[in-house]
């Protein structure tokens, strides 16, 4: 009954602080804790989009907005239920999070946060200027408050609503952060491009956690509007933006504690310096400016230093018995790839290029710098789209899939230039290779229904599994960036057969690796071949292309020169020109046939 | 109607021009640091304020006060206000570089935003505790006897912002496409390591880009000030439409932001004819819309990313 243990002490920590409250009648202290609630809500959502997720929003005080008036409208406009407009508050400012997210589709990082930017300013301006609807300075009066048993809420009742809205809050987040979903959000935060390569369909992802952040902070928004009956423009403001963003950065972005001891710590300060605005203000800007640089997990990491330490040692890791079966197996055509062509600018890295491969066997791409190999991959994985050409996985054409699809239908891949999410455990790289085979949705990971916990289990047993089979099973728990550069390796190999991949597209493996462990990769390669996965790989140690392969493929400036058995492309003229050169006709001549 | 429209078309390129000096800043940090002032639009307002208390020093009265009555500051102390916002804001966007941008630059996870979003507030909450929150009425350095054109009325100040942007810019990519220092500067734009190697001071570059981003800052601040009176919230807004500039434009082409500025200003001069309230969001629109279609702007690159 471990799993229990956490919500149980949730809900007595709540059920005390709800006690203590209801004893408190000093109504600016109860003020007080009310406000330390509604940013706590607002800082829960806003770290699974920071701290998770690693977007930064500028722009909450718009959705705070959207929120705060969307309540104000209806229940100052018509007869509908406080209540009922609560909840439609919290829809109305989960659109506006879908519409902050739509942009997050083509830009990223800087030009991203500075679009969030822009909305915030923009609601800002119309709820101002645009007196008609929102009333501007002069705000908006007479919406009505929550009620309880016909009553509108007492100083105290509104502090414990907020204090079961938080508790619930957490525990909810928790649930989703904690499996599939805080997962893949650490993963796209860490390396998109090898996010969707295990699957993650990244854009999704975001918008989600854009949502939930809209969500909560709308919510916040309208409880505010409710308890104080009242809301106008000077509510909505850049410093509410930064101080929504500071509660998560100033608490530890990434944890679950990070925002209640920002939303605790911040807004007593605020309720300190309330006398002085610009003190309060230079304070903001002075722990925005150093707080990254001197506590970069902000207060909680300061304290995790000490407490996660004794955490790694902690769990031994027990995987058990053999992987089994991985791909299908079986005979016939996997893979077709017909005429692709593609080109930066002079630079053509296939031109024209057709292969087939077979189920079962092991197939190497070989030729010298610059052939184009590393491209291939990239367009048979879909992060790259071909300018023309046909490349048919499993009968059906998948030329401008996107790399998630293609990864679910069964290809998976490693990166030339590894691409692990290294701060995450080695473990949970390898969990989240099985991201798209897990079938526990948002909604039943949010509220912990039986299967989401079961999918999880199975998952991590699974992952265990494969780590035991690439001989990392004691290391699981370390973050993979700590391991060195040959076992990492051998944790993105992991990660890629965690996505049941019928196809392995390893990209040079080998690289880096000494004749020893190049040797052992080799007999893990046969291994693996022998549990149902085909396999293309690029390489340049011949020695393991010739020892292990079934049939190479050589690619020469984007051209196919050669393929067939390992022996008898070894023996090609063209290849070995390709290779080493010739210098003129007598060279060629003097080549053996 | 034709008066009108010419009216809006001439103040929307006098608000324009100051749009793309900001954007041109924008540009030569991100091309240079891969990393943006966020509170370039607080520098904006820093630099107007500055100006302003330079010509209250040469008029004689306290830095802190509010009005300039009927005080009218000579052309000498217009120009040293120039110096004195130019060289100022050169000085607080070195600082910003060694405070907020240099512990962080090319490391992932963005911290320089938020550094760089913190310094704007420190700079506000300073202004806000010397000068208070109200606009100030700052006299304009060539007079405000309007100017009769095509039967329009411009007002001097309006053309003079025009003139000075131009010219800068003229100025600029001069330096940039042909001496040393434009093409070292390229050179860090493209590649900082291997600039390095070359024997280029990156470091020194990346100083002075900060440096070069914010003087423009300021300089746009100076030039609005008489135009739209001072204000600590002018640049708040001011920033954002330059950034929004030179997205539309592209980061990477300076030409191109300021393109993209003067097509902004214009813009928001031409619906304001119409609805003044949709101001900000027809030109957000428009940076949506264009980020829709072509992610680096109309006149950017697109980069690859190699996996």
């Amino acid at each position: 009954m471990k799993r229990l243990a956490h919500p149980a002490a949730v809900v007595l920590v709540a059920a005390v602080l709800c006690g203590l409250v209801s004893l408190s009648g000093n109504d600016y202290y109860l003020r007080i804790a009310f406000m330390m609630c509604v940013y706590y809500l607002c800082a829960a959502g806003m770290n699974v989009l920071v701290g998770y997720a690693g977007q930064k929003s500028l722009g909450q005080a718009g959705l705070f907005a959207a929120g705060a008036y969307a309540v104000a409208l209806i229940t100052s406009r018509t007869e509908l239920s406080p209540w009922l407009a609560l909840v439609i508050a919290a829809v109305v400012s989960g659109v506006c999070g879908v519409l902050i997210a739509l942009p997050s589709l083509r830009v990223k990082g800087p030009y991203l946060a500075m679009v969030t930017l822009a909305f915030g300013i923009v609601v800002e301006k119309l709820v101002g200027e645009w007196t008609d609807v929102f009333g501007g300075a002069q705000g908006i009066y007479g919406i009505r408050p929550l009620t309880w048993n016909g009553q509108p809420l007492s100083s105290v009742q509104w502090v414990i609503l907020g204090i079961v809205l938080s508790a619930a809050l957490h525990l909810l987040l928790r649930n989703l952060l904690q499996g599939r979903f805080g997962r893949a959000l650490l993963s796209l935060q860490a390396d998109e491009i090898a996010s969707s390569s295990v699957g993650v369909r990244v854009y999704r992802a975001k918008v989600m956690a854009f949502v939930v952040a809209a969500v909560t902070c709308g919510i916040a928004g309208a409880l505010v509007a409710q308890q104080n009956q009242y809301i106008n423009s000077d509510f909505i403001t850049f410093h509410l933006s930064i101080f929504i963003l500071l509660l998560v950065l100033f608490g530890g972005a990434g944890s679950m504690y990070g925002p209640i001891v920002g939303a605790v710590l911040l807004t007593a300060t605020d309720a300190l310096l309330a006398r002085w605005p610009s003190a309060q203000h230079f304070l903001y800007g002075f722990l925005l400016l150093f707080a990254l640089y001197v506590m970069p997990g902000g207060v909680v990491g300061l304290f995790n230093k000490w407490f996660l330490k004794s955490r790694h040692r902690g769990e031994g890791a027990a995987g058990s018995g053999v992987p089994g079966q991985i791909g299908p197996g079986g005979e016939g055509e996997l893979l077709v790839v017909q005429g692709v062509t593609k080109s930066y600018g002079g630079v053509k890295p296939a031109q024209d290029v057709s292969f087939r491969l077979q189920r079962g066997h092991i197939h190497a791409l070989i030729g010298p710098n610059g052939a184009g190999k590393s491209t291939m991959i990239n367009m048979l994985t879909g992060v790259v789209e071909p300018d023309a050409g046909v490349i048919r996985f499993l009968g059906r054409n998948i030329v401008g899939q996107p790399a998630h699809t293609i990864c679910c239908l069964g290809m998976g891949r490693t990166f030339q230039n590894l691409r692990l999410f290294a701060d995450l455990s080695v473990l949970d790289n390898v969990m989240l290779g099985r991201h798209s085979r897990m079938s526990n949705g948002f909604l039943s990971s949010l509220v912990a229904w039986p299967t989401a916990g079961k999918q999880e289990r199975a998952t991590r047993e699974r992952a265990l599994q494969l780590l035991d089979l690439v001989g990392l099973g004691h290391l699981a728990h370390w973050p993979a960036g700590s391991l060195p550069y040959g076992l990492q390796r051998r944790v993105e190999l992991a990660r890629a057969l965690a996505t049941e991949p019928q196809l392995l597209l390893l990209d040079e493996p080998a690289a880096g690796l000494n004749p020893q462990e190049t040797a052992e990769l080799g007999e893990l390669l046969v291994r693996i071949g022998k549990c149902g996965v085909s396999i293309l790989m690029v390489e340049h140690h011949m020695d393991l292309v010739m020892s292990i392969s079934d049939h190479v493929i050589v690619l020469d400036y984007g051209v196919k020169i050669a393929e067939g058995k390992p022996a008898a492309v070894q023996a090609n003229p063209r290849v070995v020109e390709a290779y080493l050169g010739v210098d003129d006709e007598e060279d060629m001549a003097a080549v053996p046939a | 109607m034709v008066e009108a429209l010419l009216q809006a078309l001439i103040s929307g390129l006098a608000v324009g021009g100051a749009y793309a000096l900001v954007a041109l800043g924008f540009s030569i940090t991100f091309t240079t640091t891969k990393t943006l002032n966020f509170s370039h639009g607080e520098f904006v307002s820093a630099g107007a304020f500055i100006g302003m208390s330079a010509l209250f020093l040469v008029l004689g009265k306290p830095l802190s006060s509010t009005t300039f009555g009927d005080a009218v500051p000579g052309a000498g102390a217009q120009l040293f206000a120039l110096v004195a916002a130019l060289g100022v804001m050169g000085l607080l966007g070195w600082l910003l570089y060694v405070l907020g941008v240099r512990p962080f630059a090319g490391r992932p996870g963005m911290a320089w935003v938020m550094s760089t979003l913190g310094f704007g507030v420190i700079l506000q909450s300073v202004g806000l505790a010397i000068w208070g929150p109200k606009p100030v009425v700052v006299p304009a350095p060539v007079g405000d006897t309007v100017i009769r054109m095509f039967g329009v009325g411009v007002r001097p100040q309006e053309l003079l912002t025009l003139g000075v942007a131009v010219v800068v810019m003229i100025g600029f990519d001069r330096v940039m496409n042909r001496t040393m220092i434009g093409k070292a500067m390229r050179a860090v734009a493209q590649n900082g390591n291997v600039a390095s190697l070359m024997g280029i001071n990156t470091n020194a570059m990346m100083i002075g880009a900060f440096v070069v981003s914010s003087a423009l800052a300021g300089l746009s601040g100076f030039l609005l000030a008489p135009i739209a009176q001072a204000s600590l919230f002018m640049g708040l807004t001011v920033g954002l439409k330059g950034f929004s500039g030179a997205m539309i434009g592209g980061l990477s082409n300076p030409r191109g932001c300021v393109i993209g500025g003067f097509l902004l200003g214009v813009l928001e001069s031409m619906v304001n004819l119409w609805q003044a309230q949709w101001r900000e969001v027809a030109v957000f629109a428009l940076v949506i819309l264009v980020l829709a279609f072509r992610p680096t702007g109309l006149f950017g690159r697109s980069t690859v990313e190699k996996v």
